[in-house]
């Protein structure tokens, strides 16, 4: 009696050390393949109304944003024009304008800057001439700033900026590198990755750079967060089973699942509007191509 | 799928333009020494094969396999480190598969060499000396340039393995380019172009490619989904060269190379379609995944002497698909995103590949680049090139896995023991393939280095 009773506690003890960490696979029906051009893809974004996707692309050797359809048809590219490259590119609230990263090449060396246009490519503006190292430029959901990357004061921090340009302002000031920054749904928070701890792990911070706390954690990197919709969780990139797979958390970096778990490479999570379902790229069938995968 | 040539130009087949092209190096003229020369005093090694990664534009130390997980942000970076299985060791956390398979191979971290002009840093690594290299002044240093390493492996593994019908030195990738030149250094050198590496290219749209076989312009691409259509145009493009050969214009060799690279064997070879779909998944399909694959199928196959080329030019953003390790900008972007994931999954693949089928040991891997990158990192979250202290993975042929060889000071800058250069690595190929300095001399060359024991 006596030991059927210890050995129920110690049943019961194990099941409740491993509610509080869980890790499971979420794979369930397989992803449905959007493209199949199989040219580099990277920074996928779903439009506002989820209609279209945008993504940064090389083809025939020129790396530009390119926007095509929900279901994969329609590549088009944004400024067909430009010879240099533009690349991770987000949308506006409004869905009316995307803001991005132009590279202006200079020998072995570039120059970014952060500019804007109307989503037929119209109506370019520079939004943060060159001057450091700034990349990964997203609107805030009000749509009344910028939140972006930039090396301006040493090593690569968030920042706000103004639709006009100006009011700068530093968020984050740890002797680290923060990058991947991802608006809440309801603009108080923004996820980022940081190797504050060593390692580069998904972290939250508040609207205005303070209260950061680490979501993830462990051996191996964490990349890329993407709110849902209804802001209860995030999707992000990880190599922690070997090689990068889409997995999920709740906004509190509880209940981990690994969404994709393929041997390829799968990035870029990118949620529909009704967060139904995750869009990722992935080298699972040759190149670079965009899927799409249900979410529960 | 196979495709064999490229149309281009317009460029008829004629006679005159195929005894040019049979002039030139593109036919694999170092498989005429396997037809005609006799080996004398070969000396045998536990290395059958080799098949050098050549990491094209200089890939960062830092970010590869030796990391500072404890110097300044300004040196380290925003990346963190993972445990090998060599002791001692953690590699940085972009390269979780070869991390795992560490007991197989060997770093070597304390190479340095002479110049941070990729031009002339290459000819060096290709060849263990920088004699005839070209900088971006193009102008070119004293003396004649060495012959690459795998031309010095051609010239005396050919004959002992003539039961392979193919060359004994094949490049997988393009010509080597800084800029639009090509660098020295990939060729036979003073062995003559008989020594001159075949080409063949892998492109994810088109499958396995053989540049030198050009066709005839009637020949469109639509034509040559049809079957029938592409042995008829090989066919003809035979009776061409067995014309060329009749008329005695051709050497005998030159034509039995141009014959056996069209073989039906030699295009099942180059065929990665019929791999196991799942295998080939796991190599990447990316180009330098599948260039791997082809790689291992090659030196299954008996050829001695493989060169996996990561790109053809050393900028990221030049390439369509596997942009070169130069990263002056955007560095740890690019390394996380693009370069590191399919070096990972490629390289470990072929590792794994070639263990299962028991060539690992018969085979020796070497990955290396030019040179490595500035401790510090620059204002452009990028890191320019550095000479002074740069990182080589070996596996296979006779070395010895789970070690290293070589420690850097703290911040990867010079070494801090066992300083080592290109010219000792090249040295090592030769004596793991069984080449003595004796050899070596008596073709009139000079030993480039010394034999890294360590790594035996």
């Amino acid at each position: 009696m006596m030991k059927n009773r210890i050995l129920l506690i110690a049943v019961l003890l194990h099941l409740v050390t491993l509610s509080d960490v869980t890790v499971s696979s979420a794979k369930g029906e397989e992803p449905v393949r959007l493209t199949t051009d199989q040219s580099f893809k990277q920074h996928l974004q779903s439009s506002p109304d989820g209609k279209q996707f945008s993504f940064t692309r090389i083809h025939q050797g020129k790396m530009g944003v390119w926007t095509m359809a929900a279901d994969g048809s329609g590549f088009k590219r944004l400024l067909p024009g430009h010879d240099q490259p533009d690349f991770d590119a987000h949308w506006s609230p409004d869905g009316k304008r995307l803001v991005y990263v132009h590279d202006q090449f200079q020998g072995t060396d570039g120059k970014l800057s952060l500019r804007t246009c109307n989503v037929d490519g119209s109506d370019e503006q520079i939004l943060i001439p060159h001057k450091a190292f700034d990349e990964s430029p997203r609107y805030s959901p009000d749509g009344k700033q910028v939140l972006f990357v930039s090396t301006r004061d040493g090593n690569p921090e968030l920042y706000t900026v103004g639709l006009d340009g100006k009011d700068v302002k530093r968020l984050t000031s740890q002797v680290a590198y923060d990058l991947h920054p991802a608006w809440s749904p309801d603009g108080k928070q923004i996820a980022f990755a940081s190797g504050r701890t060593g390692k580069q792990k998904i972290f939250a911070v508040k609207s205005d750079g303070t209260g950061a706390k680490a979501l993830t954690d462990g051996d191996f990197l964490d990349a890329w967060p993407a709110w849902s919709p209804d802001g209860k969780r995030i999707a992000f990139v990880s190599n922690r089973t070997g090689n990068y797979d889409v997995w999920l958390m709740d906004a509190d970096g509880k209940n981990l699942k690994n969404l994709t778990e393929h041997s390829g490479h799968d990035t870029s999570p990118a949620w529909s509007p009704d967060g139904k379902s995750i869009a990722f790229v992935s080298t699972r069938h040759g190149g670079s191509d965009v899927y799409r995968i249900a979410v529960e | 799928m196979l495709s064999i040539g490229r149309q281009r130009n317009g460029r008829c087949f004629t006679r005159r333009s195929f005894l040019q092209v049979g002039g030139s190096s593109v036919f694999g003229l170092s498989l005429a020494n396997l037809l005609r020369a006799q080996e004398t005093g070969r000396t045998p090694g536990s290395a059958k094969a080799v098949i050098l990664v050549w990491m094209w534009g200089g890939p960062s130390q830092l970010e590869t396999f030796d990391p500072k997980p404890n110097a300044p942000l300004e040196t380290r970076g925003p990346f963190g480190t993972i445990p090998t299985r060599i002791p001692g060791v953690r590699f940085c956390e972009l390269f979780p598969k070869l991390a795992g398979i560490s007991d197989q191979l060997a770093v070597v971290r304390t190479l340095s060499t002479l110049s941070n002009d990729h031009g002339i840093a290459g000819t060096i690594g290709l060849t263990g000396s920088a004699a005839g290299g070209t900088g971006l002044d193009g102008k070119p240093l004293a003396g004649s340039a060495r012959p690459a390493t795998g031309a010095i492996v051609a010239k005396v593994r050919s004959s002992a393995n003539e039961a392979s019908r193919l060359p004994p030195f094949l490049v997988v990738g393009g010509k080597l380019h800084q800029g639009h030149k090509a660098i020295v250094g990939e060729g036979g050198g003073p062995l003559g172009a008989l020594y001159d590496p075949f080409r063949l290219e892998y492109d994810p749209a088109y499958g396995t490619r053989v540049p030198a076989l050009e066709l005839p312009p009637a020949l469109t691409p639509e034509r040559l989904a049809d079957r029938r259509t592409l042995l008829d145009a090989l066919g003809a493009a035979e009776r061409t060269v067995e014309s060329a050969h009749k008329a005695g214009a051709l050497d005998d060799y030159r034509t039995r190379a141009f014959a056996l690279l069209t073989s039906p064997d030699a295009r099942q070879m180059f065929d990665l379609s019929k791999e196991p779909a799942k295998l080939a998944d796991g190599y990447g399909r990316t180009r330098f995944g599948q260039s791997c694959l082809l790689a291992r199928r090659l030196v299954e196959n008996g050829v001695p002497f493989v060169q996996v080329n990561w790109s053809d030019h050393v900028e990221a953003e030049e390439d369509a698909g596997d942009g070169g390790w130069d990263n002056h900008y955007r560095h740890f972007q690019l390394t996380q995103d693009r370069q590191a994931p399919n070096f990972d999954q490629g390289l470990t693949a072929l590792l794994n590949d070639l263990k299962q089928r028991g060539l690992l040991k018969s085979t020796l891997v070497v990955a290396v680049g030019e040179f490595g990158r500035d401790p510090k990192v620059n204002d452009k979250a990028g890191r320019e090139h550095w000479p002074g202290c740069y990182s080589a993975l070996v596996a296979g042929g006779g070395t010895r896995g789970g070690r290293f060889v070589g420690t850097s000071d703290a911040r990867a800058a010079k070494p801090a023991d066992t300083p080592l250069t290109p010219g000792d690595l090249c040295a090592t190929v030769h004596h793991a393939v069984g080449l003595t300095s004796e050899q070596i001399t008596g073709m009139g060359l000079t030993p480039a280095g010394r034999v890294i024991e360590e790594l035996f």
